[in-house]
C-alpha cells in the first residue's frame, strides 16, 4: 500500500485512546463497531492480474485477466448478497416476474450517471442486451448464458421488462455473474462495439465505484475513485492493478508488501504466504465442479452402472491431498454446497471402494481377461483419454488413470496442447473420456451444461442428453418460489447423482490471499468480494 | 563498402519474407485458434460467429496474401486477443526490451571480457578458477529460478530493490528509479549471457599470448601493460565481438522469460502471451521484428569486423 494523498490524520490526538478503548475492547467481547470502522482514506491499494485486462465484459476472451476488474468498473443489475449470494440491487432496485414466468419487470435506480457525466437509462440496458449479447454476430462472451432471452423492452426511462422464449427463474443470478452494464451513448455508433480499442484498452465510461485513471499496456491499470456513484464515494484513494503474468512473482510481491490481494492462489503457495503475517488466506467458494466427462455417443456409457463403477474406482479424496493439498472437497453432483438450501446433500456418493468397482464391472459383464484388463464379448474395456496442458488437469488425468489400472480398465492418455485439446476434445468431441471442469453462476440452474440441445454442439460436452432430465430442469426454471425450486433442483441432483452425465471429481476452495487490514472485504465468493468494492477500506 | 551494405539489406528482405511465410503457414498447421474466438466455455455457435468476423474461416493461403499486402504497405495487422494494432503494440513494448536487452547486452561484454582477461592472465591459479565457477553457475542456473531467489532476497527479504515492473507506478520519469528497478533483470539476463564472453575472451586471448608477434613484442622490451593492451587484446577481441552479436540475436529468447518473471512489458512477453493466445498477427508482427534485428546485428558485427582486423575488407 502506498499513501498517495497527502495525510491528513484528525484523529492523531485521541489515538492513544482508541489504542487504549481496542485493548478494552478485545478485553470485553471483540473492538467496537465505531473503531473498526476507522478507514484510511490515503491507501491506494495494490493488486495483481496475470495479463492486460480488456476493460469490456463482453468482449471474446475477456476471461480470468478481466472478470474482476471489470467486475469493479462496469455495476450490474443485480449482485450476490455477501451472506448468501442471493441477488441484490445494483443498477436495478426491484424486479418481478409475470404469473407465466416469461416477462421480468425491472426498476432501474434513478440518478446513476456514467464516468463522463451522462444519465444511465434504459436505453444502456436494452444496448447491453439487445444490440450485443443478442447479437449473434459478434458472439460476446458467454452470450449462451442468456439464451432464454428473446429481447428488453424500454418501459421508461427506468423501467425494462426482458422478454423471455421460456421460464428462467434464475435470471437475477445470471445477472449478477460477470453481465455489467455497458454505456449506449459511448458504444452504440462503433462498428462492433466490443473492440473499440479506446474503450477496452484505455479509459472505458463505467458506472462502478472506482474508474480507470490511466492504462499502461502491459504494465499497470491504475483506478481512481468515482465520486458519482451511487453507493458513495469509495474509502480508498485508488486500486493499481499490476500485470504480473507469473504467479510465484505475485505471491513474493505480495509477501515484500507490494501487493495487497493475490486472487487465485495456488494451493501450493499457501504455505509460502504463512500466518501471522501482513496477509491472511480466504477459502473463498465458487459454484465450479472438477468432472471426468463420458463421451455419451459411445454406447457403452448407455448403462449408468459402468459410469458409477468408475466414479467408485477413483479415491477423489488422494486427488484433493495431493493436488489441491487438501483445499477442495469431494463433489457429489454439479450444483456445490455453497448454494445452501438449493444443495442436495442426500445422494448417492460412490465412496472409494475398488474391490466393489471391480464386481460391479464383473456384474456387467467385463470380467478381467488373462492380460488383467477387463473384457466383454472379446473387446477390452478401454478408453481414449485426451487431456490438456491447463493446471492440474493432466497430473489429475494420470492420477485416475492408475486409479482405474488397479481395477483392470485402460485409459489411454494423450496429453495436447491447450489450444489444440479444446479445438479436438471440446469442440469436436473427439474423445471417450476426458477429465476438465465447469464454472457456473451461483445457481442450480445447470441447463446449458446438461440440456439436449446443448449436446454436440454447446456446453454438454458429455452429450448426455434425457427427456427425464430436461423435464426436471424446465420445472426448476419454472419455479419461482425458492421452496419450489428446491423442490424440483433436489429431484433434479438425485436423477444426476444415479445418471452420472459426469463423474464428479471435487469442489475446489477459490483460494485468495489479501491484506489483514483490508476489511469490508466479503468472503464468500472473489465475484462478490469485487462487486462490494465500494465497502473496502484499510484500517487506519 | 555501400553496395556491400545494400546488398545485405536486399538479403535481409527476401530472408524476412521467407520467414513470415514459414512462420504464417507454420502456426496455421498448429491446431486451436485464438484464444480470445475459442475459449473453453462458449459454445460452438459463438466460436463460428468470431471466426468468421475475424476472417479466420477463409482458406489460409488467402489469409496470407491478404497479409502480406496489408505488410507491404506497412500495415501489420490488429491483434485478435487485444484489439489493437500490431504496429502499435510493437512500438510500446520496443522501448523496454530494448533497454534491458541494452543494458544486459553491456552488462555481459563488460564483466565477461574483464572475467576473461583476468582468467586468461591468472591461468590455472585459482582466479581463474573461481571464473571459471562463476561462469559455470551462469551458464546452469536457469533464468526464470535465478530471478526469483533474487526477488526474494534483494526485494522480499531486503527490501532494496524493486521486483516488478520498470519504473514506479504515479511518478514520473526519475532516471535513478528506472536503474533501480533495471538492476535485478539487467543483472540476471546478464549473469546468463556473460559466461560466453568468459570463455571465448579467455581462450582468445591465451592463443594469442602464446604467439610469435607478442613474444616479439615482449622481446622488444614494452610493457607488458602496452603488450596487452596495444597488441594482444586487439586481436584476442575479434572472436569476442562475434560473440556478443550471437549473444545480441539470442538476447531475445532470454528476455522473453526474464520480461514474465520481472513484469516487464517488453517484446518478449508479448510474444509469450501472442504464442499462448495464438494471436496470429501478433506473432508474425514479433517474429518480423526478432528477424529484423537479427538481420541488422550481423550486418553491424560484420562491419565491426572490418573495424578491429584490418585484415577484414568489405569490398
Amino acid at each position: 500500500m502506498e499513501n498517495r494523498r497527502p495525510a491528513h490524520r484528525p484523529y492523531r490526538a485521541i489515538r492513544p485512546v482508541v489504542a487504549l478503548a481496542l485493548a478494552f475492547g478485545l478485553l470485553f467481547g471483540g473492538p467496537s463497531a465505531a473503531f473498526a470502522q476507522e478507514a484510511d482514506e490515503t491507501v491506494v491499494l495494490n493488486l495483481a492480474t496475470n495479463a492486460d485486462p480488456t476493460l469490456n465484459p463482453w468482449t471474446p476472451g475477456a476471461v480470468i485477466e478481466s472478470n474482476l476488474i471489470n467486475t469493479i468498473l462496469f455495476d450490474q443489475l443485480t449482485r450476490y448478497s455477501p451472506e448468501d449470494l442471493t441477488p441484490v440491487p445494483a443498477l436495478a432496485t426491484d424486479w418481478s416476474a409475470s404469473e407465466d414466468g416469461l416477462a421480468w419487470t425491472f426498476e432501474l435506480r434513478e440518478g446513476v450517471q456514467w464516468s463522463d457525466g451522462e444519465p444511465f437509462t434504459a436505453d444502456d440496458v436494452a444496448f447491453t442486451f439487445n444490440d450485443v449479447i443478442k447479437n449473434e454476430a459478434l458472439g460476446a462472451q458467454s452470450a449462451s448464458q442468456f439464451a432464454p432471452i428473446d429481447r428488453v423492452e424500454i418501459t421508461d426511462d427506468h423501467t425494462v421488462v426482458f422478454h423471455l422464449n421460456t421460464p428462467f427463474s434464475a435470471l437475477p443470478y445470471y445477472l449478477a455473474s460477470f453481465a455489467g452494464i455497458i454505456p449506449a451513448h459511448v458504444l452504440a455508433d462503433a462498428e462492433n462495439p466490443l473492440e473499440v480499442a479506446s474503450f477496452n484498452k484505455d479509459v472505458p465510461v463505467t458506472t462502478g465505484p472506482f474508474k480507470v485513471a490511466e492504462f499502461v499496456p502491459g504494465s499497470f491499470v491504475r483506478l481512481e475513485p468515482n465520486p458519482l456513484h451511487w453507493a458513495g464515494e469509495p474509502r480508498l484513494a485508488g486500486m493499481i492493478f499490476r500485470v504480473i503474468p507469473d504467479p510465484n512473482t505475485q505471491v513474493a510481491q505480495a509477501r515484500g508488501g507490494q501487493l495487497d490481494v493475490v486472487t487465485r492462489l495456488n494451493p501450493n503457495d499457501v504455505a509460502g504466504i504463512g500466518s501471522g503475517g501482513r496477509l491472511e488466506v480466504l477459502q473463498q467458494s465458487q459454484n465450479l465442479f472438477f468432472f471426468v466427462a463420458p463421451n455419451h455417443d459411445d454406447p457403452r456409457f448407455d448403462d449408468p452402472r459402468l459410469k458409477q463403477a468408475l466414479l467408485t474406482a477413483i479415491d477423489r479424496q488422494a486427488l484433493i491431498d495431493s493436488l489441491l493439498d487438501g483445499f477442495g472437497e469431494i463433489a457429489t453432483g454439479p450444483v456445490a454446497p455453497m448454494l445452501g438450501a438449493l444443495y442436495e446433500p442426500d445422494v448417492p456418493t460412490y465412496p472409494y471402494d475398488p474391490e466393489a468397482a471391480g464386481a460391479m464391472l464383473d456384474e456387467l459383464g467385463w470380467t478381467v481377461g488373462p492380460d488383467g484388463v477387463r473384457e466383454r464379448d472379446g473387446e477390452r474395456l478401454e478408453f481414449a483419454m485426451p487431456t490438456g496442458q491447463f493446471g492440474d488437469l493432466v497430473p489429475a488425468t494420470l492420477l485416475v488413470q492408475q486409479f482405474w489400472e488397479d481395477i483392470g480398465v485402460i485409459a489411454d492418455v494423450e496429453v495436447m496442447e491447450w489450444n489444440a485439446y479444446i479445438q479436438d476434445v471440446v469442440v469436436n468431441r473427439n474423445y471417450e473420456v476426458t477429465l476438465a471442469w465447469w464454472s457456473m453462476p451461483p445457481t442450480a440452474d445447470v441447463a446449458p451444461y446438461f440440456s439436449c440441445d446443448a449436446a454436440q454442439s454447446g456446453n454438454n460436452i458429455p452429450n448426455y442428453c434425457s427427456e427425464e432430465l430436461d423435464e426436471l430442469m424446465r420445472a426448476g426454471r419454472r419455479a419461482i418460489t425458492l421452496d419450489d425450486q428446491i423442490e424440483a433442483y433436489s429431484e433434479m441432483q438425485r436423477l444426476l447423482a444415479v445418471e452420472l452425465p459426469y463423474l464428479y471429481l471435487w469442489y475446489p476452495d477459490i483460494l485468495t490471499a489479501k491484506s489483514v487490514n483490508l476489511h469490508g472485504f466479503p468472503e464468500i465468493t472473489a465475484a462478490t468480494a469485487f462487486q462490494h468494492a465500494v465497502d473496502w477500506y484499510v484500517a487506519r | 563498402m555501400t553496395v556491400y551494405v545494400v546488398r545485405r539489406l536486399l538479403q535481409g528482405v527476401l530472408v524476412l519474407f521467407l520467414v513470415s511465410l514459414l512462420t504464417f503457414f507454420m502456426m496455421n498447421l498448429a491446431p486451436g485458434g485464438p484464444s480470445s474466438l475459442i475459449d473453453f466455455q462458449s459454445t460452438a455457435a459463438e466460436r463460428e460467429a468470431r471466426l468468421a468476423r475475424f476472417g479466420l474461416d477463409r482458406p489460409v493461403h488467402e489469409r496470407y496474401l491478404v497479409w502480406l499486402a496489408g505488410a507491404i504497405r506497412g500495415d501489420l495487422g490488429t491483434s485478435i486477443n487485444q484489439g489493437l494494432p500490431v504496429s502499435r503494440l510493437l512500438a510500446q513494448r520496443i522501448g523496454p526490451t530494448l533497454t534491458l536487452g541494452v543494458a544486459s547486452l553491456v552488462l555481459a561484454a563488460v564483466f565477461g571480457i574483464v572475467f576473461g582477461v583476468i582468467a586468461a592472465l591468472r591461468r590455472d591459479r585459482w582466479p581463474d578458477h573461481l571464473v571459471s565457477t562463476v561462469t559455470t553457475l551462469g551458464m546452469s542456473v536457469p533464468n526464470f529460478w535465478l530471478g526469483i531467489v533474487m526477488i526474494i532476497l534483494f526485494s522480499v527479504q531486503l527490501g532494496w530493490l524493486p521486483a516488478s515492473g520498470s519504473y514506479s507506478i504515479g511518478r514520473g520519469f526519475e532516471l535513478g528509479d528506472r536503474i533501480r528497478h533495471l538492476i535485478l533483470p539487467a543483472g540476471v539476463l546478464a549473469f546468463s549471457l556473460m559466461p560466453n564472453v568468459v570463455r571465448v575472451t579467455r581462450a582468445a586471448l591465451l592463443e594469442v599470448l602464446a604467439s610469435d608477434y607478442v613474444r616479439t613484442a615482449r622481446a622488444k622490451g614494452l610493457y607488458e601493460r602496452t603488450v596487452l593492451i596495444g597488441h594482444a587484446l586487439r586481436t584476442a577481441l575479434v572472436p569476442v565481438v562475434a560473440m556478443i552479436g550471437l549473444i545480441a540475436t539470442v538476447l531475445f529468447s532470454g528476455s522473453v522469460v526474464i520480461e514474465s518473471v520481472f513484469g516487464w512489458a517488453g517484446i518478449g512477453r508479448l510474444a509469450i502471451e501472442a504464442a499462448n493466445g495464438r494471436d496470429y498477427p501478433v506473432i508474425l508482427g514479433v517474429t518480423l521484428l526478432a528477424g529484423a534485428l537479427v538481420i541488422t546485428v550481423n550486418i553491424a558485427v560484420d562491419l565491426l569486423y572490418a573495424a578491429v582486423d584490418p585484415r577484414i575488407r568489405h569490398g
